[in-house]
């Protein structure tokens, strides 16, 4: 197995030394506490939070100052950032050596604390969004550092519904999962890495899920291997959560009769 | 004229207008619907609106850049109304009759589409008017062709927004694909056919990707981005083959 390693020299900074606070509004602004102290970043170099919403592309990006200045810019208005599932990467960016290398990362920062339109904490590895999809009822929306399940939102309640109601769960989940993670395996990350990219998350995800707790495929596997592996995560996910008992528990009376 | 902008049945009516228009190609465009107060919104504060020929995109991008000025950037990148009442006023501008005949592009073309990623830099308009918002310079590789068309070199860069939310990314890509003998884009930077060394199309998008990982490119100047895309994209004299 060929062994991938990251090259990038860049240091993973815990999420633990950024609490978020996003406030309602139109557009919503947000307030946050960042202090690098014990992360090892140099004296010097700056600092930037960037704002993203699952689902969507738009990135807002605010400096922060530098490592050992932290200082928060006046207009922290959350423009063109749309959904419910807001996060944050913050990133400390060299200025004086190599400029614009980045030193430290922490992705994926969730707001500790909002009001009534933006989600809070820990929101797994599928956060859901509505979009106009026309006549599609969902599709996936890949993101850099996420991805996101996108309903129709001509459909009312379909966002919900997509969370609970088992019929559409077995319908539309077993896909779901098979699609990411074909991707995810094309991305090529190492399972063990310390990230919070959703290929990383996805793929241990799935690890965790496979019969026999199997590593991932490398992208040089043959096809038929990689769709061996997603068969055998596909088929756990589905006797994990009994969709087709669901399925059938849930399903109208009136189908069978027709 | 004011401008306004359509409503939902306003959007609905000029959407039936193009599809009747694709079999029938020679018929009027329905300019009452432009001031029809059941399918319309005056835009506030009052704008007028002149009636004009755009030659070039660079015309239509100056023009209503000046236009909608008085708007927010955010309440305009997100007015499908708008955009679409804007299709439907300079319709004889972006879709040309030509010999009698007009030439109806896919609905995305004219009808604005702010929430899908895949559609929304397609209007033509719309991409004028942003093209020049995020490029006051170095935008020569993108403002000289007609507005009734999106390019290949436009739509490759437009449609990746982790391409166009680098600020040198203009300057540095005039400064790559640029021909100054010929006073256009290099020949063979935007082909589908084959992946050539330092092309637009395929090995741009890939090497912006790869540095993404390890430089913040939002630090970086035109000097410096060019340094690290590598060799490949340092041969700016010679046509790519």
């Amino acid at each position: 197995m060929i062994k991938r390693v990251n090259f990038t020299g860049r240091k993973r900074i815990a999420r633990s030394h950024v609490r978020v606070e996003v406030r309602d509004g139109t557009p919503r602004t947000f307030d946050a506490l960042v202090n690098l102290d014990g992360t090892g970043m140099p004296i010097g170099a700056s600092v930037f939070l960037e704002a993203m919403c699952a689902g969507s592309t738009v990135v807002r990006r605010f400096p922060f100052g530098a490592v050992e200045r932290i200082i928060p810019p006046k207009d922290r208005t959350l423009d063109g950032i749309e959904g419910e599932n807001v996060f944050f990467a913050l990133k400390v960016v060299d200025n004086r050596e190599r400029i614009g290398r980045i030193l430290g990362i922490a992705e994926n920062i969730r707001p500790e604390r909002a009001g009534i339109q933006t989600a809070t904490g820990r929101q797994g590895i599928l956060p859901i969004e509505t979009a106009p999809l026309g006549q599609q009822l969902w599709d996936l929306h890949f993101g850099e550092i996420d991805v996101c399940l996108r309903v129709n939102d001509e459909i009312s309640g379909l966002k919900e519904r997509a969370r609970w109601d088992p019929i559409f769960y077995a319908a539309i989940y077993p896909a779901i999962v098979r699609q990411i993670l074909s991707r995810a395996l094309a991305e090529g990350v190492d399972v063990e890495e310390q990230s919070d990219r959703w290929p990383v998350l996805w793929l241990k995800f799935a690890k965790s899920l496979h019969p026999d707790q199997e590593t991932p495929p490398t992208p040089d596997t043959s096809e038929e291997d990689r769709d061996s592996w997603i068969d055998a995560v596909v088929d756990a996910f589905c006797r994990q959560h009994t969709l087709k008992d669901e399925f059938v528990k849930h399903l109208p009376t009136d189908v069978d009769d027709a | 004229m004011i401008l306004r902008r359509l409503n939902q049945a306003g959007i609905e009516a000029f959407r039936q207008f193009l599809e009747t228009c694709r079999s029938h190609t020679d018929i009027n465009h329905p300019c009452d619907l432009l001031e029809d107060s059941a399918l319309t919104t005056v835009v506030q504060p009052t704008i007028e609106v002149d009636q004009r020929h755009f030659g070039e995109r660079r015309d239509a991008a100056h023009y209503l850049n000046g236009l909608l000025q008085p708007l927010s950037d955010h309440q305009i990148e997100s007015d499908a109304g708008l955009w679409t009442w804007l299709s439907l006023c300079f319709f004889d501008e972006i879709c040309p009759l030509r010999n009698g005949r007009r030439q109806i592009k896919k609905d995305y073309s004219y009808i604005f589409e702010p929430m899908n990623s895949r559609h929304v830099y397609r209007h033509l308009l719309f991409v004028a008017w942003r093209l020049l918002k995020l490029a006051p310079t170095h935008n020569r590789l993108f403002l000289g062709g007609p507005v009734s068309s999106l390019d290949q070199a436009t739509s490759e860069v437009m449609k990746r927004l982790y391409i166009t939310r680098i600020p040198c990314v203009f300057e540095v890509l005039d400064r790559l694909y640029w021909d100054k003998n010929r006073g256009r884009i290099r020949s063979g930077v935007v082909t589908t056919e084959r992946v050539s060394p330092g092309d637009l199309r395929h090995r741009f998008p890939i090497r912006i990707r790869q540095l993404e990982m390890t430089y913040d490119l939002q630090s970086l100047n035109a000097d410096q981005l060019i340094e690290l895309l590598g060799a490949e994209f340092q041969n700016t004299d010679s046509p790519i083959t």
